[in-house]
């Protein structure tokens, strides 16, 4: 019997069950495609979800409505804020997650999902009819009918595990692998490429001397991912950190002849900020001593997770240079560190809506568009699943700008200026970085998910009452003054000001916090915590904020130019060369994303703006 | 493929030599039609080297140079071709002509240098340079222009960028990678930040030697009636510009001269005497005189050192040393009552007045001009725009956190990055993973 499908989404990861969810949700029939159903959102590598910018990444899902924010909630057994010292912008939620209940969780829920069913299934061909998409075709032979697709194969397309001179052409925890697809993308033209990640070795609990390193406990109060969470999450599961030492170095070095990374044997290129801990002290020679985490990998296992210590080395190098850290010098090691390799496209294939370009209905999201990371991951999936949908609907794309998100700045780097390594997201590459946080990222998103059909009404009356109570805060602060004397009273520094009395707003700026206000204020605790947050925030960033306003203007002004997808670009007079290429190769929807690609200056764009003026598209 | 664009790029006005340039695919097609020489084909002639030959454009025929530069080997990156000519309008004008009408069209102000930069010839500091320089009418101007063009700009500005750079990576490593740092990078980032600033304020300094290089500085020759005024300023001028007398009072009005020193123009001003009781029409020079001396960068104060010391010269001193000036004692052929004085000159005999000329670039701040000054009001709003954000950031260092910070220091770098063109955001990404271990 022929599968009839809306949409199929190939790989259940953490892109895929996020793409599948958006379209069923969006009333397409989706069919959630996995090698294996023990391998739904698998943590394949790290037990934690979120930290520096990713953190920002899963606010930013929920508030559109996505699942990986309430599901780690539910799976999260400690959590942090990580940066506090870096100021609002960057604070970062950091949850440690039990990894089985995450996958069980998360399958669980595409299981309960209406419009979508998951399914065993090796996808290793999409069918089209002239550029357009209308099935899929398993390795047993089986045609699935869909007027769209995503693929999230994540790192298991042609992928290939190596520890030592040990390989094994697999996916990667031991599950089976993604053969076929890859060649078939090739079939159709596009460029795949091949990249590198790894992970760490897993170690026994009761083998770990905890007495010697330092405890990491949770924190306490803190805000969750999922809006709608309620009640506090688990936190009871600590983390334990220690450190390498010149012994454990001199046993790596000695060794780098048998390091694949170094001898030879793995060609992909791999992520520079998460780099193999042989790569670490070969290029940081003056370091004396690299952090290790010790981490759970979940509360139902002894298994330990030693974040820092990636690595390909052989099995007995690893146990040597293991044994040489504080605390585990007589650590057993369940699962050695491996290096993976896979085939991934090139993202300049993409268009900002992350459909390949020259094909309809055709979308991918995930590792397989070279990031690298499950919020990443996720994101992109979140993306593609609407867009496709839309495409469905014959609607135009969401396209998510830098100025509105990390998930506008994770796809427009992508799609823009492509990368040469797995990228991952980091808050530094967010030009408006200020604007963007974990704090208001309902108060960014939330009205867009609506429109869109994600965000249900639930979720967008908690927004409107969220975003009330700021400008009523506000406001507030605008409002009620305080006279000095009081203020001090307070126990409120005033720093050099010599004013009579402040208003709350004069207060923020001159750099007092939430605590503080709270003593002047105490109904502060009436309202949502992230409302005073947002709040306060805005008012202390308000002077950044103004300055990066003209900016926004200005770009979403030449966001606003469209540039025909079928633009011939040899057409355009004055565009020197290499923007002529860099322009066809990249495609550009819109004049903002042309300047964004390097290669292109702004004289280029001027040239084009005038040529696009000048056939009034 | 661009088209041929023509231009007269000399001064319009009688000059000894005027230049047509023509530049574009094509406009080999279009001086063969205009420049001949026996044995001569613009298709197999030698690039970059001068063909002396036979210019006929119209009703003008004449012996001219013409310089061939093939792409993408020339200023604009495309076939460069140029006429030397004989000065003036009429034969400039005929050659103009005679291209526009072999097919070339005129080229838009700055199209060259456009295109020069277009074609990736010159980065967009070193494009402003040459923008200057077309415009450039003294010595130091020129200097200026040029040591923008050979990069001296380019290469102070990267060198304030990639502190930047520095910076901007010390903070964002902290921020993005919070668990790993273990070394606080703050006094970095405080350090470099004060060295930028620095830099910044050096550069932006040079404000003051933009102006003197594109307005020139004025200096007011001031001093008693017949101290040798006038004779001074034609010493220095070399010329007979002010009428002298051996009457006391003869110059009426203030003169005014331009001179050019270590290549700045110093527009110098020759001011009536100043005595008690003139009358009339000497009376108003004064008053001038006096104007002249409040707007004066410099002024050269003229004692007669034929004369002993008077009151008058005392007071006249007196609203005079608080201004930038030198004490210049003149007549010092004549006798030698003494004075306190900086210099000792004779205009009459010419001696030291070469000297009083270095000291008047020493003291103006000519001498010292070393960095290369910002040519352009746009590099200088630059400059400045990164100069505020330092400032701010340095600030936003003991005030608030370090997000706010890194915004500081991203705005500095891209209001200088703005100079020259390039991507700041890339430079900070790479400068983190090359300097940080970071990453799990």
């Amino acid at each position: 019997m022929m599968k009839r499908y809306d949409a199929v989404v190939i790989g259940a990861g953490h892109a895929g069950v996020e793409a599948a969810s958006a379209m069923a949700k969006l009333n397409k029939k989706t069919l959630l495609t996995t090698l294996s159903a023990e391998a739904v959102a698998f943590m394949a590598c790290n037990p934690n979800i979120g930290g520096t910018a990713k953190g920002h990444l899963v606010k930013e899902i929920d508030a559109l409505g996505g699942v990986m924010g309430e599901v780690a909630d539910k799976a999260t057994i400690q959590v942090r804020m990580l940066n506090r010292a870096g100021g609002e912008a960057v604070h970062s939620l950091r949850a440690q997650v039990d990894k089985n209940l995450y996958h069980r969780l998360m399958k669980q829920r595409m299981e309960n999902t209406e419009n979508l069913d998951v399914m065993e299934a090796d996808v290793n061909e999409i069918l089209f009819e002239g550029n357009r998409v209308v099935g899929v075709k398993t390795a047993v032979g089986d045609t699935i009918k869909a007027d769209a697709a995503v693929i999230c194969t994540g790192v298991y397309m042609d992928s290939r595990i190596i520890t030592g001179n040990y390989e094994r052409a697999t996916g990667p925890a031991g599950f089976m692998r993604s053969v076929g697809l890859s060649e078939n993308l090739k079939r159709y033209g596009l460029d795949i490429r091949r990249f590198k990640t790894g992970t760490p070795m897993r170690v026994l609990s009761k083998s770990v001397d905890y007495d010697e390193m330092e405890l990491q406990p949770g924190e306490e109060d803190l805000p969750s991912f999922g809006m709608l969470t309620e009640g506090e999450v688990r936190n009871d599961c600590p983390c334990y950190l220690t450190y390498t030492n010149e012994e454990t170095h001199r046993i790596i070095l000695s060794n780098l002849d048998r390091a694949p990374l170094y001898n030879g044997n793995i060609s992909g290129i791999g992520p520079r900020y998460c780099p193999s801990i042989e790569t670490k002290v070969v290029r940081f020679k003056d370091k004396e001593r690299h952090q290790i985490f010790v981490e759970p990998e979940g509360a139902d296992t002894y298994e330990m997770y030693v974040q820092g210590l990636s690595t390909s080395l052989p099995f007995d190098v690893q146990e040597l240079m293991l044994h040489t850290v504080k605390g585990l010098t007589r650590a057993k090691i369940t699962r050695y560190g491996y290096a993976i390799e896979y085939d991934c496209l090139n993202p300049k294939c993409l268009n900002a809506a992350l459909g390949i370009k020259g094909y309809a209905g055709l979308y991918s999201a995930g590792q397989i568009n070279g990031s690298s990371g499950y919020e990443e991951a996720a994101a992109q999936g979140l993306i593609a699943g609407i867009n496709a949908a839309r495409y469905l609907d014959g609607k135009e794309p969401v396209i998510l700008t830098r100025d509105s998100s990390y998930i506008g700045v994770l796809i427009d780097d992508l799609v823009t200026k492509g990368t040469e390594e797995p990228y991952r997201m980091m808050t530094s590459r967010a030009e408006y970085r200020l604007r963007l946080r974990q704090d208001n990222a309902d108060i960014r998103l939330t009205e867009l998910g609506h429109a869109i059909g994600l965000a249900d009404e639930k979720r967008y009356a908690k927004y409107l009452k969220k975003k009330a109570e700021v400008e009523s805060l506000k406001e507030t602060f605008d409002a009620v003054r305080f006279k000095r004397k009081d203020v001090s009273q307070a126990g409120i520094d005033l720093g050099e000001s010599s004013k009579p009395s402040f208003t709350i707003t004069e207060l923020i700026k001159t750099g007092v916090g939430i605590a503080d206000i709270k003593k002047l204020l105490p109904e502060l605790d009436s309202y949502m915590t992230d409302a005073v947050t947002s709040a306060v925030t805005d008012i202390k960033y308000s002077g950044y904020l103004e300055k990066e306003d003209k900016r926004v203007a200005e770009e979403s002004r030449l966001n606003g130019y469209k540039i025909p997808c079928d633009m011939d670009y040899n057409d355009v007079e004055g565009l020197r060369t290499e923007a002529r290429e860099k322009l066809s190769e990249v495609r550009p929807m819109t004049l903002g994303q042309a300047g964004r690609i390097s290669g292109v200056n702004s004289a280029d764009v001027t040239v084009l703006l005038i040529y696009l003026k000048k056939k009034r598209y | 493929m661009s088209d041929v664009i023509a231009a007269i790029s000399t001064a319009r006005g009688n000059a000894a030599v005027g230049i047509v340039r023509l530049s574009g695919d094509g406009a080999d097609e279009v001086a063969s039609r205009i420049f001949f020489k026996k044995g001569f084909d613009f298709k197999n002639a030698e690039a970059n080297r001068m063909y002396l030959g036979e210019i006929r454009a119209g009703m003008v025929k004449d012996r001219a140079f013409c310089m061939y530069c093939r792409a993408p080997k020339s200023y604009t990156g495309e076939d460069v071709i140029e006429f030397q000519l004989h000065g003036g309008r009429v034969v400039t004008e005929a050659v103009l002509e005679a291209a526009l009408s072999f097919g070339a069209r005129p080229a838009e102000p700055g199209e060259f240098t456009k295109r020069a930069y277009l074609n990736s010839k010159m980065s967009l500091s070193e494009a402003e340079g040459v923008e200057a320089l077309i415009a450039a009418d003294s010595e130091a101007e020129a200097a200026a222009a040029y040591r923008a063009m050979d990069g001296e700009l380019d290469k102070t500005v990267r060198a304030i960028g990639s502190k930047l750079v520095k910076a901007t990576a010390a903070l964002d490593v902290m921020l993005d990678y919070p668990e790993e740092m273990i070394e606080d990078t703050l006094p970095e980032v405080r350090e470099t930040l004060g060295e930028v600033k620095t830099a910044l304020n050096r550069l932006i300094g040079t404000e003051k030697e933009r102006k003197m290089i594109s307005e020139g500085i004025s200096v007011v020759i001031a001093g008693l009636v017949n101290a040798g005024k006038s004779s001074l300023m034609n010493a220095l001028c070399g010329a007979d510009r002010a009428i002298v007398t051996e009457f006391a009072g003869t110059t009426r009005d203030v003169l005014r001269e331009t001179l050019e020193i270590n290549g700045v123009k110093v527009s110098l001003s020759d001011t009536a005497g100043i005595r008690e009781g003139a009358e009339g029409a000497e009376k108003i020079g004064i008053e001038r005189a006096e104007r002249a001396l409040a707007g004066a960068d410099l002024v050269l104060f003229v004692m007669d050192g034929g004369e002993p010391e008077s009151d008058e010269e005392r007071e006249l001193y007196s609203k005079i040393c608080k201004r930038p000036h030198i004490r210049v004692k003149n007549k010092g052929d004549v006798g030698d009552y003494p004075r306190e004085a900086d210099i000792t000159v004779s205009a009459l005999t010419g001696e030291n007045v070469d000297r009083l000329g270095a000291l008047i670039a020493e003291r103006t701040g000519i001498r010292a001009m070393t960095s290369p000054p910002l040519t352009r009001e746009r590099q200088l709003h630059a400059a400045k725009k990164a100069l505020n954000a330092v400032v701010a950031a340095l600030n936003a260092l003991k005030t608030s956190t370090p997000d706010c910070v890194s915004a500081d220091v991203k705005e500095a770098l891209e209001a200088l990055y703005s100079l020259t063109g390039e991507d700041a955001a890339e430079s900070v990404v790479d400068e983190i993973f090359s300097r940080f271990c970071v990453g799990k």
